[in-house]
């Protein structure tokens, strides 16, 4: 027994995962996963990182019970990834989903509901309420075929959660989403985290990342190569930045030998700059504090069904 | 701790899902049209004033038009839809819910199933109609050939279009057999013809197996006979066109037979799908 | 796994195999791959036959249309070498054969009324033997069948106007299981018109107690009137003519089912 009933199980536990592919009938192989050790504590939000090909997606799978390992084991809430039981705490959004196209969201939703078993009585109620949640209300009748990319992403997001499962997986979020659609993304996952739920989130773009991952992984070609608290591993301890309004000129000096004085170096001074991401946010009036989500989401819903997605 | 098993339920989600998605594909429409047309056009014999002889090529057109026509469904619309979940990615979020393998494969098959079931149905139908339409105008035109009343033994028919479903059935097993393990659509249709033509030749090779003598060849073909269903079971057609009723135990057997190997291959297809990677 | 399918439904299949390859005359493929080419040859092997069979029945019956007497015939012996079971093709094809192909042959010649009687005479033999060939082929397949004993008689009479031949065809069509009732009556009839009245009275005492009376196909009474015709023809005594049985005898005689 890896755990016993007293000490509540990691959301997700890796131990020794080795995950080799076949190339070629001869037994030429390649190793998509190298020996990873994993754990996910509950709630928390946990960015598995790493560039294209690095064994994120064949981790995720290999969660998810679709893949079998080579060597080592894989337990999510103490249960092995294989038995399909650990399956029904599990969401998962797949990167790029394309859905049945000729559902309409609520159809897709109700559907993978079903498939869930989300009881009979509740199914209606927690579909509109997914739906929603996610900022799809108003595109529920439409057909998944004509849905934008942020707005597949929403309602796949939707099927991942319609039978509430305490673990999700999205596998790259925002790939292809606009930075409106990503702000939304990272905004639902951080309340999905106020609502107790455990994420693992696996991305390539760090800059989002950043803004909402408790902790992180970095994998390169199947190996770990640095795991720990977010926080932590960006802060430089031994530096600090203060933040001056109207610097007179010629003053540089004068702060340099201050400081020098009292026992520290002033490294630099420069402009502060926002990134493009807020640039763009705030002349497209997205504001995270006020700007309920259902706003922004009525907005991109018109501005998307004016150019439905050719993908 | 909650426990989870096999579950009918789910099966037929996936089916019902299935058959949805087959409706509205094109093909099913395509070969519903093309065979409903064979059908029809069949009534361009009484140009040849064939007499009551006429039925018989009505009843000959429509179930060869039904048998190819099935197959080809039978086949490319199982390797479709399979393939469909596996390159759209829909088969990632299925099986990453609580579903096991076997009810994935079973919802995909039963849902061909269903779409082949509409299939013989209409098809069943237009047939009998056009027959029925024929044989009342015949039986105007020349009521000697029909002093024993009608001639043509609907029933027979029926049970004839239900067999040809159960073949259709053991053929697009198969074809998930192959598709299991196969990487695209093309192999497993490619695959999937060349397997029919050999449970529709099996016959020959059994044959000839008497007259065999060397050792290792007769073990090869005895084998060859036993692993490939006999399809040549289930070409009764010829028979019924010929006005000579189907025995009903005849039938049972075929129908038991297609009904034994539509579960081994569903079984094969489970197997072969459990160790594939997605 | 399909190994132990395939042993394990062989007691299911092979009964059901056995009755179906009973109805199923074999493939003569020497006399078909040569005429049609292998891609024929696999969808008649693969079940396809009926359908092979009407295609080049229709082929046949485009020839006839067009009076080509080489193509209509071997198309004819084609069709029904693809699928002998249908009795169909074996009737028409030997009727267009007796009936049609000399009218053909006639034109060729000039027209009906340019051809020399015994030349026409020698046409129509040449013809109907054709047809007998085809329809003596035929009662390998079907071999009770009073149709095709029908069919011959019917060419011998109409065609060949050779009344001894067609008399003995009648008499076999008479003596099939499921003979219609009409048979036996005119191979008497003919019997008669052959003056060989004796024959045709013993023949029809012999047939009348078997007759229903309650089908009118069988036409009891009107046999009974030749029975009596013939009497006085042959001058029977009254006290030798023959006795009907009071009742006739329950029961369908096996030899005239209808």
């Amino acid at each position: 027994m890896a755990t016993s009933p007293s000490s509540k199980p990691p959301a997700i536990r890796i131990e020794g995962l080795t995950k080799d592919f076949a190339l070629t009938l001869r037994g030429l192989k390649l190793r998509a996963v190298d020996n990873l050790d994993l754990t996910v504590k509950e709630n928390q939000v946990f960015g598995l990182l790493g560039p294209n090909g690095s064994g994120k997606s064949t981790t995720i799978k290999v969660i998810l019970g679709l893949l079998e390992p080579t060597f080592g084991s894989c337990e999510i809430f103490g249960i092995p990834s294989n038995n399909v039981r650990s399956r029904m705490d599990v969401g998962y959004l797949p990167e790029a989903p394309y859905f049945y196209r000729y559902l309409n969201g609520e159809e897709l939703v109700r559907f993978y509901g079903r498939i869930c078993q989300v009881p009979k009585d509740r199914l209606e109620d927690r579909v509109a309420e997914v739906l929603e949640w996610v900022g799809l209300k108003d595109a529920a009748r439409r057909r998944v075929g004509t849905y934008s990319k942020g707005m597949l992403q929403r309602v796949g997001l939707a099927q991942a959660l319609v039978h509430d499962p305490r673990l999700i997986l999205l596998d790259e979020p925002t790939a292809g989403v606009d930075p409106v659609g990503s702000a939304e993304i990272s905004e639902l996952i951080l309340k999905l985290k106020d609502a107790g739920k455990t994420i693992l989130l696996c991305s390539h773009l760090l800059a989002q990342v950043e803004g909402i991952c408790d902790e992180i992984a970095i994998l390169n070609r199947g190996r770990l190569v640095l795991e720990g608290d977010l926080k932590s591993l960006v802060s430089e301890r031994h530096r600090n930045a203060v933040m001056v309004e109207n610097l007179p000129a010629g003053l540089e000096k004068e702060l340099g030998a201050w400081l020098e004085a009292k026992g520290a170096r002033l490294v630099g001074i420069e402009t502060p700059r926002t990134t493009l991401d807020r640039i763009f946010l705030e002349h497209i009036g997205y504001r995270k504090e006020q700007g309920s989500s259902r706003q922004v989401d009525e907005n991109i819903a018109r501005s998307d069904a004016g150019k439905p997605e050719a993908s | 701790m909650k426990t989870i098993r096999f579950s009918p339920e789910r099966v037929s989600i996936i089916a019902r899902n299935t058959l949805l998605e087959a409706v509205r594909q094109k093909l099913f429409s395509f070969l519903v049209l093309i065979s409903l047309g064979m059908i029809l056009s069949s009534t361009f014999f009484r140009d040849f004033n064939f007499g009551s002889g006429e039925l018989k090529f009505i009843t000959d057109f429509g179930f060869g038009a039904i048998t190819f026509f099935g197959s080809i469904l039978a086949i490319v619309a199982t390797a479709q839809l399979f393939f469909s979940e596996i390159e759209n990615r829909t088969a990632l979020t299925i099986l990453a819910k609580p579903v096991f393998r076997s009810e994935f494969i079973f919802g995909k098959f039963f849902g061909v199933f269903l779409v082949l079931l509409f299939f013989c149905a209409i098809m069943a139908v237009s047939l009998a109609g056009v027959l029925y339409w024929r044989e009342g105008e015949l039986t105007r035109e020349i009521p000697d050939a029909f002093a024993d009343g009608r001639l043509v033994a609907y029933g027979d028919i029926f049970i004839f279009v239900f067999l040809q479903w159960l073949k259709f059935g053991i053929l697009a097993a198969i074809t998930m057999v192959i598709a299991s393990f196969s990487n695209t659509n093309l192999y497993s249709v490619v695959m999937s013809f060349f397997i029919l033509i050999i449970c529709h030749l099996q016959y020959l090779a059994r044959d000839a197996w008497e007259a065999l003598g060397v050792l290792p060849v007769k073990l090869a073909v005895g084998l060859l006979g036993l692993i490939f269903p006999n399809f040549q079971l289930f070409n009764l057609g010829d028979q019924i066109a010929l006005g000579e009723r189907l025995p009903g135990e005849l039938a049972l057997r075929v129908a038991l037979y297609g009904l034994v190997y539509i579960l081994v291959f569903n079984a094969v297809a489970i197997y072969s799908f459990r160790k594939r990677e997605i | 796994m399909l190994v132990l399918a395939g042993l394990l439904t062989r007691p299911i299949e092979a009964p059901a195999w056995h009755q179906l390859r009973e109805r199923e005359p074999a493939l003569n493929l020497d006399r078909i791959e040569g005429a049609l080419g292998q891609g024929v040859t696999v969808a008649l092997l693969g079940g396809f036959r009926a359908m092979v069979a009407n295609f080049i029945w229709l082929r046949a019956n485009h020839h006839w249309e067009r009076y080509d007497r080489p193509a209509t015939t071997a198309l004819i012996h084609l069709t029904t070498a693809v699928d002998p079971r249908p009795l169909y093709f074996w009737l028409n094809g030997a009727r267009m054969i007796a009936y049609d192909m000399p009218n053909w042959r006639y034109d060729d010649l000039g027209g009906i009324e340019n051809v020399p009687r015994d030349v026409r005479r020698e046409i129509e033999r040449e013809q109907s033997g054709i047809a007998f060939a085809l329809l003596d082929n035929a009662l390998e397949f079907h071999p009770d069948n009073p149709s095709i004993y029908i069919d011959k008689a019917n060419i011998a009479q109409r065609r060949i106007e050779d009344l001894e031949l067609a008399v003995e065809y009648y008499r076999q069509a008479a003596l099939q299981p499921d003979a219609p009732f009409y048979a036996a009556r005119i191979y008497a009839e003919l019997l008669r018109r052959l003056d060989r009245h004796r024959e045709a009275y013993e023949w029809l005492v012999e047939l009348y107690p078997r007759l229903p009376p309650d089908n009118d196909a069988a036409m009891a009474p009107v046999v009974l009137g030749r029975i009596r015709d013939l009497e006085d023809h042959l001058g029977i005594p009254p006290g030798e003519r023959y006795q009907p049985p009071a009742r006739a005898r329950p029961g369908v005689p096996e030899m005239l089912v209808p």
